[in-house]
């Protein structure tokens, strides 16, 4: 039964700070599939995906992540989750490689899965030159990739960014989003949020839109486009959210 | 006010409104404004009833006349030590001008002269050093002008130019260090410096213990100090500032312009070398730490439980920050002093050792304890994370005390060596000290970035009172109950100062857990 359960299960979700910033928004994010959750600044993105990360304290709602309740289970859920902000979770005194030791022993790996898992990943991310550097130094490319390789040491199923390409070089953007959708390809589920509409246009299996915490459209790109009359993923953006 | 855009003046108008909105109309919360304001209210009140107490000192003492040689020499000596102590806060501001870069940026980029920015920042060093004297001792000179005492306001001249002065020399320093250590090693050297300076006083003042072998009279040697004058003529230009102080028209007009020349001197040679230190301050942030392994030879220690994890985590967090451990252990710079006390002619006194050591760790437990469980760098990742909570608390405090204690083992194998039951005592009050200390910051503690470590007391004044009065109960304690624990039968008096000691080392944790955040 927990084996079909979708990655992310969002329902009736509220959170309210000066103003409403998430308005009983629902989400169904199955195994697999990377879904872009788009809207314009403040729509309430980052709310969610702080939510849902366990960081913030929905007023209503409910969140479960691979069938297990976020409210119920926090430590259960988080375990197959991991969740990478715009500004990387790093320590500047840190090497890379303590820091993916630290994160590894922050979410209970063994040694045996880790240690291979932290040499492809600092490889595959063109960080091994650079283990031995405190991180302080780093380019906001390379924190972001070193910051991605602590978000998969622990093979979560589901990855949680946002987003995660702005203020990456070509190559690097490149390198992150290979290895998006090479999680995805292993079964795993990435829900990303950017403003870069082209990145979602291109990976995306399913992209939703909110706005006023609310969902407003959700569905595949062939499936907005129809519902739209658009033809490009910006002017359904613009229209949907009447920017137009 | 009508003033041109980019010139010297035009930017301190912009930076004393900067100053005021942030002071009084702070974004953290409407309690912390409310709170603001009241402060700004009791300190307006405060200094209502300085110039209250000071009319009734100028009553008694402000009769014109020349100053006696003694007075003077006396004057002088309170001003070696105002500067040394002005010396110290003017360094700690020049390196946060320098490196703590705020709008710093904005200002480079733009076409203002940096004649004009190096002028408004070093005069914002001069008012900061200069403040709190004058907040204190500014009503004596409007008592005494009210009086028909005028010599009285010789006092602003005297502390505005001193306080030039020491910003001057500091600020002439910071950037020599900049110029020959770069900037990464001028900003712990410097605050090593400051603190220097500070507890150069405490060390000064214990030159008449240390000459002193035989059983002399400590004031009398003083007294004869100020009778020779220490061999300096009278009318010797030493014992000017000491005159200006006094009120001496003349020696203040002096050491007023002599502060003026050496500020505008400082800003004429120095404002294109400030620009450089600036950016060479700017530059360090973003130096990578050297590789000190060959490229390929990635060595990776995955074999630890997650309180290993967080442990080591923090301690190389630590060491790897030669600032903070500095601004950490440079208090232990001011227990000098009680360690002149104790060890003068070799007799060492082991309750004073206690109380020392007790004190000290009270002092290291609480800033550890800030550091490690509310500076915490990347508070999302452990939140977002399965650990569990307690455990990474429990792993944190851990480290936070851990150092602290092995830092005082061997002085207290030693202390229990030389006095068992004394040794015990202290380890008691060692160990309650540094559990409490860090209990109160995790209790009512702020959480804030490391770099600012030594501002986390302002903005958390009622745990700053928890703190205080928890190092002083612990460290009477520490001096108190080897007294007791020595009489066969101890005093009434003994006994309350225990239990009053007792209740303040208890009964603070106890107040901290009760006033607690609830978010810790």
């Amino acid at each position: 039964m927990k084996m079909e359960a979708p990655s992310l299960l969002v329902t009736g979700l509220r959170k309210q700070f000066a103003r409403p910033a998430v308005d009983g928004l629902d989400l169904n994010v199955a195994r697999g599939e990377l879904y872009a959750l788009l809207g314009p600044n403040g729509a309430g993105k980052t709310t969610t995906l702080r939510m849902v990360a366990g960081l913030l304290a929905p007023d209503a709602g409910r969140i479960a992540v691979n069938g297990v309740d976020l409210a119920l289970d926090p430590a259960g859920a988080k375990r197959s989750m991991a969740y990478l902000p715009d500004d990387p979770m790093l320590y500047g005194k840190l090497k890379p490689t303590e820091y993916l030791e630290f994160v590894a022993g922050l979410w209970g790996v063994d040694a045996a899965s880790a240690e291979p898992r932290a040499r492809h990943l600092l490889d595959w991310l063109d960080l091994t030159k650079h283990a031995h550097e405190l991180t302080e130094g780093f380019s906001r490319g390379m924190k972001q990739k070193l910051a991605l390789a602590g978000a998969l040491i622990h093979e979560p199923q589901l990855l949680i960014l946002d987003e995660p390409l702005t203020g990456l070089d070509a190559g690097a953007s490149r390198q992150v989003k290979d290895l998006l959708l090479s999680h995805v390809a292993g079964g795993g589920t990435v829900i990303l949020t950017t403003h870069i509409l082209e990145v979602a246009e291109r990976l995306a299996q399913r992209i939703g839109i909110i706005q006023h915490g609310r969902l407003i459209a959700e569905g595949t790109l062939d499936e907005l486009r129809a519902a739209t009359a658009a033809e490009t993923l910006e002017d359904m953006f613009l229209q949907l959210t009447g920017q137009a | 006010m009508n003033l041109r855009p980019g010139s010297a003046l035009w930017l301190l108008h912009h930076e004393l409104r900067m100053f005021w909105y942030t002071l009084m109309f702070s974004k953290e919360s409407k309690a912390q404004r409310v709170f603001n304001w009241r402060m700004g209210s009791v300190f307006t009140v405060l200094w209502l009833l300085l110039h209250l107490g000071a009319w009734f000192v100028v009553q008694h003492i402000g009769k014109g006349g020349e100053a006696p040689q003694q007075l003077v020499i006396l004057a002088s000596a309170v001003l070696v030590a105002t500067f040394l102590f002005m010396l110290s806060s003017a360094l700690k501001s020049s390196v946060e001008v320098l490196f703590d870069r705020g709008d710093m940026d904005l200002l480079l980029s733009s076409p203002l002269p940096s004649r004009s920015i190096f002028t408004v920042r070093l005069g914002a060093v001069v008012a900061g050093v200069a403040a709190i004297y004058l907040f204190f001792l500014a009503p004596l000179a409007h008592a005494g002008a009210l009086l028909g005492h005028p010599r009285w306001l010789a006092l602003y001249p005297v502390l505005l130019g001193m306080a030039a002065l020491a910003a001057s020399a500091a600020m002439l320093l910071t950037l020599a260090l900049v110029r020959w250590l770069g900037a990464r090693r001028t900003r712990v050297v410097a605050q090593v410096l400051g603190a220097l300076a500070g507890a150069l006083l405490f060390i000064l003042s214990q030159l008449p213990n240390l000459a002193m072998q035989g059983d002399g009279d400590r004031s009398a040697v003083l007294m004869r100090i100020m009778g020779s004058g220490a061999g300096i003529a009278a009318d010797s230009a030493i014992w000017l500032p000491g005159r200006a102080a006094l009120g001496d028209p003349l020696a203040a007009a002096l050491l007023g312009l002599a502060a003026l020349a050496a500020f505008a001197a400082t800003v004429a040679l120095t404002h294109r070398a400030f620009a450089r230190g600036l950016q060479l301050a700017a530059g360090v942030s973003g130096l990578a730490g050297s590789a000190k392994r060959p490229p390929g030879a990635v060595r990776l220690r995955f074999e630890q439980n997650l309180t290993t994890a967080v442990i080591r985590k923090e301690w190389r967090l630590i060491l790897r920050d030669p600032q903070l451990i500095s601004q950490v252990l440079l208090q232990l710079l001011y227990l000098l002093p009680i360690l002149f006390v104790v060890f003068r002619k070799g007799d060492a006194h082991t309750a004073a050792v206690g109380t020392g050591l007790t004190l000290l760790c009270g002092s290291l437990g609480s800033a550890m304890a800030w550091i490690v469980l509310l500076a915490e760098d990347a508070p999302d990742l452990l939140e977002s994370s399965p650990a569990n909570p307690r455990t990474v608390r429990q792993a944190k405090l851990a480290a936070a005390i851990g150092p602290v204690l092995a830092l005082v083992c061997l002085p207290l194998l030693w202390l229990t060596w030389r006095a068992p039951v004394n040794g015990a005592l202290a380890a008691f009050t060692v160990c309650g000290v540094t559990l409490g200390a860090a209990l109160i910051v995790v209790w009512t503690g702020k959480p804030g970035q490391r770099g600012t470590f030594t501002r986390r007391a302002q903005r958390n004044g009622v745990g700053a009172i928890f703190e205080i009065g928890h190092l002083l109960g612990w460290g009477a304690l520490a001096f108190l109950l080897p007294y007791t624990a020595a009489q066969a039968a101890p005093g009434i008096g003994l006994l309350a100062g225990v239990a009053a000691a007792a209740s303040l080392a208890f009964g603070m944790p106890l107040l901290a857990w009760i006033f607690r955040r609830r978010s810790a």
